[in-house]
């Protein structure tokens, strides 16, 4: 037998090996602290300067001008630069049939100085009179009947799926869970008020993005916690031991599934966006990628202590302290639900405070992991051939 | 059990290596958007000065019925006193003008006569009109009976079509709606000629002389309109409060068959055309003076003909008629750098997921490489299949979707390859792990994807543009995440974990096990 189950001595030795055993009902008020602080900044933000909504939304300028070998989207692109004008808001389209062909430029409102500048600039770049530019305004896209549909089905949306959990989990779940989602997306919404990125279609599509990613990744971990409990059952652990232990149990499959989530949208970022020079990508990246981190940070720690604060006190007749440092190790490691601290000296840790983490100092540590089992796993016999 | 599991491998591997073949050989590939690949812009203006206000009805109006007809995510705005539609995935100009060919107005006008116009001649009618017209219209709570009528009737049959208003069950009858009498008893201007009269064809082709319009589709309430099928395709549309006065005062005049609904035959009342675009859709003889609350139009009407006339009746019609002006085609908004740097990007993010994946798995991290291989096949696949038959067009926000929904994939993997280390420390081997880690497994990324359809189905059924786009997009991923994850990681695991190459590995999973 090979078993290589010694506790390791590094923090991210035990993330590797399932053998974390941190506290983090104990740390429930660092998850609400971030979520009230979000919540009020974004508030704050909305209320104060609201969002900055694009073209498709609030409509804006168009031009029409005539192209040619010397003027197309390019130069169109040149002209708005020139002028100050971020091209990344602006959409700038070549229109072409049999007969002539159009650069139809649409920007945000302008004022009606510039506008006018623009419109001069465009003739002596397009080579034409400022007659021949077709300067109008143009209405959204975006209708008002669009976002009203697009609420309304959120809306049955979240009744459906709050059903749905509660059927499959139980409806004090649901609540934790769309708690974390509106977290999530309140706080996409509060990067793109706070720092004023343009709203676009595209945008509302990562909020969507962020909503299901958030959804998503509670409940593979409310799954774990589910099945927990109904192996704790039978000792009557307490729920916030159950939350505790499935928590770490899930901790390395919640960072490894975020990094392989968020790389490739860093790599939109960075790569796409930044070095390529794709800056339609930008902003649509960045929320993504507030939304993913938000998403991974509020299942841990929102959703879940949540969840665990909600049922503080449902069917469980035992109180007693909740289990920290290594008898929390022990559980997260599978002793299963009769396990006792084979070691007294790490029995009696309970002055060490509640951070499992900081417990390096903890005496479980260095030992092989067997010490903490009453009930080793019995060695595999030899094979039979 | 094994057989099972290389069948399943196989089969998957197989299917989606055909699919994406015939695809690439038919050159079926998904339409892009119009922020990538551009598409054809349709220019469409008002035939009359049109205010603002009116110019965004029609805006919506066009939208919805863009969207109606399968047109996905359409791009419609008002520019100055025109409206542009941009279409994705339309190639062809002219598939464009015929796409946003939308009918807008819709007229109630008293038929004068079929065949010519100038003078009304009761002898002898021509029937002109094709079955469409042998339609009655009736209080929608009444079922007239025995008003069809041969397929192809002789002339002199068509009278008997017509149901004597007091047929009408007493429920229903003019009289108990009291807010519509002074109404009706209002004098209707009698004009001796009839002025104004136009010769507007049907929609079979033949022609129909009508009288000048008397109302509009406004009279109708907007999304009343139902199909009723209980004898042959009608329509039942409830009338507006302030439209029922304009209904039935035309009403009235038909009934009576005054000189401007005149009778066009003898025992006939007058018929109420109704007009979409200058095209006659059908022409319900009147069977009573006044209606309260809902009229039923019924007749030979074909299943198709009923619903187009209910689709129109609902949509509402526009201010002001519009004509399509010119199309054009039209370049990608965002610039052809922008799909390139999304896949680039989206490749060397995956690559690199990969890299970090095997480096962690190990082994087991080959599973993840070939896994992420067939769902992109599979997502290509469907993709394409999918918007050959919805036109549904993948935009720049879609691409990205995907790649994020690649890390959603690669969730499936963790969770499973996470809970197989859980049962290696326990002490079991690989053999024996993989098949309970699964199980264990496929619960979760079930409950979890289950949740993301729901979205997706229920945001395509009820919302619009670009977010039914995405919808249907975290509809298809999640489905291939799904299936890729049972009919391929699920044997591909479990075989690899029963392989001698595993067996004799120390390292699993980037951890010592025990060794059988």
């Amino acid at each position: 037998m090979t078993l290589d189950n010694t506790i390791s001595s590094s923090g991210l030795g035990r993330l590797f090996k399932g053998q974390t055993a941190i506290d983090f009902y104990g740390h429930r008020r660092i998850g609400l602290y971030t979520a009230v602080i979000i919540v009020i900044v974004t508030v704050v933000s909305l209320f104060t300067q609201g969002l900055n909504l694009g073209l498709d939304f609030e409509g804006g300028d168009a031009w029409d001008i005539p192209a040619s070998e010397t003027f197309g989207v390019a130069e169109a692109e040149q002209v708005l630069s020139d002028n100050g004008i971020s091209t990344a808001d602006a959409r700038i389209q070549l229109r072409s049939s049999e007969t002539s062909d159009v650069v139809t430029v649409q920007v945000e409102e302008l004022p009606r100085e510039q506008a006018a500048k623009v419109t001069a600039d465009f003739a002596d770049a397009a080579g034409v009179t400022s007659q021949d530019v077709s300067f109008s305004f143009t209405s959204s896209t975006w209708g008002s009947e669009i976002t009203k549909k697009a609420i309304r089905a959120l809306v049955v949306f979240i009744i459906i799926v709050s059903i749905f959990i509660s059927i499959r989990f139980e409806w004090r779940m649901a609540l934790a869970a769309i708690a974390a989602m509106v977290n999530d997306v309140v706080a996409a919404v509060g990067v793109y008020s706070v720092f004023q990125f343009t709203v676009t279609p595209a945008t509302v599509i990562a909020f969507l993005t962020i909503l299901g990613y958030s959804l998503y990744d509670t409940i593979v971990v409310f799954d774990r916690v589910e099945e927990n409990e109904g192996k704790f059952a039978a000792v009557r652990m307490p729920y916030q031991d159950v939350v505790n232990i499935s928590m770490n149990q899930v901790l390395m499959r919640s960072l490894m599934t975020s990094f392989s989530s968020i790389i490739p949208v860093l790599s939109l970022l960075i790569l796409g966006s930044g070095i390529m020079g794709a800056v339609a990508l930008q902003e649509f990246a960045l929320a993504l990628l507030v939304g993913m981190i938000s998403g991974v940070y509020s299942s841990i720690f929102i959703a879940t202590p949540l969840l665990a604060w909600l049922k503080r006190d449902v069917g469980r007749k035992t109180y007693r302290d909740r289990l920290v440092g290594d008898d929390l190790r022990a559980m997260v490691m599978g002793a299963g639900a009769r396990a006792r601290m084979a070691t007294e000296t790490a029995a009696s840790t309970d002055g060490e405070g509640d951070d499992g983490e900081r417990g390096l100092v903890s005496t479980g540590i260095g030992q092989p992991a067997d010490q903490l089992l009453t009930h080793p796993p019995r060695p595999r016999k030899k094979k039979r051939r | 059990m094994r057989r099972r599991l290389w069948t399943s491998l196989i089969g998957v591997v197989l299917i989606v290596l055909a699919t994406l073949v015939y695809n690439v050989a038919t050159d079926n590939t998904p339409i892009l958007g119009l922020d990538l690949q551009g598409g054809v812009s349709v220019i469409l203006a008002p035939v009359e000065p049109a205010s603002e206000q009116d110019l965004i009805i029609i805006r919506d109006l066009i939208r919805d019925e863009l969207e109606r007809r399968g047109i996905a995510e359409p791009d419609v705005r008002v520019q100055g006193q025109t409206i542009v539609v941009d279409l994705p995935g339309v190639r062809d100009q002219g598939d464009a003008l015929s796409a946003v060919d939308v009918s807008g107005v819709v007229e109630l006008r008293p038929v004068v006569n079929f065949s010519d116009c100038p003078a009304p001649d009761t002898s002898a009618p021509a029937l002109g009109l094709g079955e469409d017209t042998a339609t009655t219209v009736a209080p929608a709570t009444s079922e007239p009976a025995g008003f069809r009528r041969p397929q192809s009737p002789p002339a002199d049959s068509l009278p008997t079509d017509s149901i004597p208003a007091d047929s009408i069950p007493t429920g229903t009858t003019p009289t108990d709606t009291s807010p519509v009498d002074p109404v009706v008893n209002e004098p209707v201007p009698v004009t001796p000629t009839v002025t104004g009269a136009e010769l507007l064809p049907t929609r079979d082709g033949s022609v129909v002389c009508v009288g000048p319009a008397q109302g509009t589709g406004e009279v109708f309430s907007k999304g009343s309109a139902q199909l009723t099928g209980d004898q042959g395709w009608g329509v039942a549309v409830d009338l507006r409060s302030d439209g029922q006065a304009t209904w039935n005062a035309l009403a009235n005049e038909c009934y009576n068959a005054t000189p401007t609904c005149p009778s066009t035959q003898p025992g006939v009342r007058g018929q109420i055309a109704i007009v979409l675009d200058d095209v006659v859709q059908s022409a319900p003889q009147v069977n009573q003076p006044n209606f309260a609350g809902s009229v039923a139009i019924t007749g030979d009407f074909s299943k198709a003909e009923a619903e187009d006339l209910v689709n129109v009746l609902n949509r509402g019609a526009f201010p002001v008629q519009v004509e399509a002006q010119e199309a054009r085609t039209v370049s990608a908004s965002a610039g052809s750098d922008s799909l390139q740097a999304a896949i680039v990007a989206g490749l060397i993010g995956m690559l690199l997921v990969v890299v970090l994946l095997i480096a962690y798995y190990r082994w087991l991290g080959l599973v993840i490489v070939g896994g992420l291989i067939v769902w992109a096949g599979m997502v290509f696949s469907m993709a394409s299949f999918v918007s050959g038959w919805t036109n549904y067009a993948l935009s720049l926000a879609g691409v990205t979707g995907i790649i994020v929904a690649i890390g959603v994939t690669v969730d499936s993997y963790v969770v499973f390859f996470e809970r197989i280390k859980d049962e290696l420390r326990n002490g079991r081997t690989i053999k024996n792990a993989a098949p309970r880690s699964f199980k264990m497994t496929w619960r979760t990324i079930w409950s979890a994807d289950v949740v993301s359809l729901i979205g997706a189905i229920i945001l395509f059924m009820l919302s619009v543009g670009s977010v039914r786009g995405f919808a249907l997009y975290l509809g298809l991923t999640t489905i291939c995440d799904l299936l890729v994850c049972y009919f391929f990681t699920r044997p591909a695991v479990l075989l690899l974990s029963q392989s001698k190459l595993m067996q004799k590995q120390e390292h699993v999973l980037g951890m010592n096990v025990a060794t059988a």
